[in-house]
């Protein structure tokens, strides 16, 4: 558990922000704030409730609460939620093709760590993920920091097309794009799944909160 | 029953009120970008609020009606023709089958909604046939219509109505919202927080149901923001480092990594669908009493005459 504790604010008229401030990536508060989406939409009180990396916007009806009740509603799951102990997720297998014509950024990265390609491989696949927020389109699956030796920039300029399915690296963080979208991630691999298929009865293979290991194939 | 789509104009897409709910999924609400105007076409024609019509995007579009149908015209103002003759806006009006009906370009606001006593019909997906384009959801193949599409109507459920005079919005290509302070309104420069609400900003041709880039005076953070990438509303206002702001829209992406600096009220997130590229837009500094007083007022300006709608 952590000592760190939110600020609650407004964020415009109708949601509220709920922000941790931490000194990089903190997975504590990352489960904690995956608790909190939960119980916030079990109320089923709330339009929207998004959780991301360090904060949680929860969108309501000003007609039917204020600003000072959702604060209430989450000081109080505060007070009364033991955090850690529900299990939050699902832990996922994801096959991935790294390198090649899937990866083609696999050199940038390698020059860059003064790494082989099968080192990055086994850094990047070592550790098992969580999936920190869902989005800025359909399927994007941000997850949890990558080795820090295979942190990189994003590209200077964005490639009008990405694949679905590829898996990349900006900055610290390392995701996967749910379908094909314009993109400036380092893409250092690919995997045949389907990550977001709207036709499929669960469209979504992922969701925030889940564990993720990438398998080398 | 069906009708042809004879020319789609610039953008025509199949809208309902939206799939909200699914953000934490990257998926957007969505739905008609103006509420108000679709609800109150979808009313005129006896349908439900939120019964699936065509939203049409800057106007040109031009219909073919294969069957006997009443439809009604809302939102933005243009122009329209059935069979050569006027068609008034917001008034349900019979037309026939075989008529062909135009629409000029708009000249004030960006979207108008053409309404079908019966609604359309579309394949629901997360329960709304709202059309997403950047995913292919919703709509007819996920797509925007095209020359030749034929659509079905459904089963007529109402009566025609009308609606008092005062109750239709006057739409104009100087576009008024009010707007509370977003969670990084903190870190803008002093000077930046005034003429946020004195000078008026222009919606650039990069505007769409995504989102609309504004041209103005530049837009200064105290000191560059470092952001990790947090979730987004429609109705933010956004200020990336080059100082030229975004405003997130009905479409707008779920997550970004920009300070926030406005939100635009609950009340007025319908107008959000009525800028069209080169409009101006203002924004007015709201109170958080004051937005809620407004939301009040309007829901209950139209709960009496169109069940079930609120802003």
């Amino acid at each position: 558990m952590t000592s760190v504790s939110p600020t609650i604010s407004a964020y415009g008229d109708h949601a509220v922000l709920v922000n941790w401030d931490t000194d990089g990536f903190s997975p504590a508060v990352n489960d904690i704030i995956h608790e909190l989406a939960v119980q916030l939409r079990e109320s089923a009180a709330y339009i929207e409730v998004v959780p991301a990396y360090d904060s949680l916007v929860c969108v309501f009806d000003l007609a039917a609460r204020s600003f000072a009740d959702t604060k209430l509603h989450i000081e109080n799951i505060f007070a009364r939620h033991s955090f850690g102990t529900s299990a939050t997720g699902q832990i996922i297998d994801i096959p991935v093709h790294y390198g090649g014509e899937n990866g083609p950024d696999m050199e940038t990265i390698c020059t860059a760590s003064k790494l082989s390609i099968d080192a990055v491989i086994a850094q990047h696949s070592q550790r098992e993920y969580r999936v920190c927020m869902m989005g800025f389109i359909p399927g994007f699956t941000f997850l949890s920091p990558a080795p820090e030796a295979l942190h990189h920039p994003r590209l200077a300029t964005p490639r009008a097309k990405v694949p679905a399915g590829s898996i990349g690296i900006a900055n610290w963080q390392t995701g996967i794009y749910g379908l094909e979208s314009p993109g400036g991630w380092q893409i250092i691999g690919r995997t045949p799944l389907s990550i977001f298929d709207g036709n499929r009865d669960t469209p979504f293979l992922l969701n925030a909160g889940d564990r993720v290991r990438f398998i080398p194939q | 029953m069906t009708l042809t789509i004879l020319q789609s104009g610039a953008q025509t897409l199949i809208m309902d009120a939206g799939r909200s709910g699914h953000r934490h999924q990257g998926i957007p609400g969505g739905g008609a970008a103006d509420k108000l105007s679709f609800a109150i076409a979808n009313h005129l024609v006896g349908n439900k609020w939120d019964t699936p019509a065509l939203e049409c995007a800057l106007g040109g579009l031009h219909i073919r009606f294969n069957k006997d149908c009443v439809i009604a015209l809302s939102g933005a103002q243009m122009w329209s023709q059935n069979q050569g003759l006027n068609l008034p806006m917001n008034k349900a009006v019979p037309v026939g089958a075989g008529d062909i009906l135009t629409m000029s370009f708009t000249r004030a606001g960006c979207r108008a909604y053409l309404a079908v006593a019966g609604g359309i019909k579309a394949a629901p997906f997360m329960e709304s046939v709202s059309t997403y384009l950047p995913a292919k959801l919703g709509g007819l193949n996920g797509e925007a219509l095209k020359t030749g599409d034929v659509l079905e109507i459904g089963e007529v459920k109402g009566d025609i109505r009308s609606l008092p005079n005062g109750h239709i919005p006057t739409l104009s290509n100087h576009v008024v919202l009010r707007a509370a302070k977003g969670p990084e309104w903190e870190h803008l420069s002093n000077a930046s927080k005034r003429y946020l609400f004195t000078t008026p900003f222009y919606a650039t041709s990069a505007t769409d149901r995504m989102g609309s880039r504004l041209k103005g005076d530049q837009v200064t953070l105290k000191q560059p923001l470092k952001m990790t990438s947090s979730p987004l509303l429609p109705g933010s206002l956004q200020i990336p480092p080059d100082g030229q702001p975004i405003l997130a829209l009905a479409d707008g992406h779920c997550t970004g990594g920009y300070a926030r600096a406005l939100q635009v009220i609950q009340a007025d997130l319908w107008l959000l669908g009525q800028i069209a590229p080169g409009a101006a837009i203002s924004f007015r500094r709201s109170l958080s009493q004051e937005a809620e007083v407004i939301l009040r007022g309007k829901n209950s300006y139209y709960a009496d005459l169109i069940p079930g709608f609120s802003f």
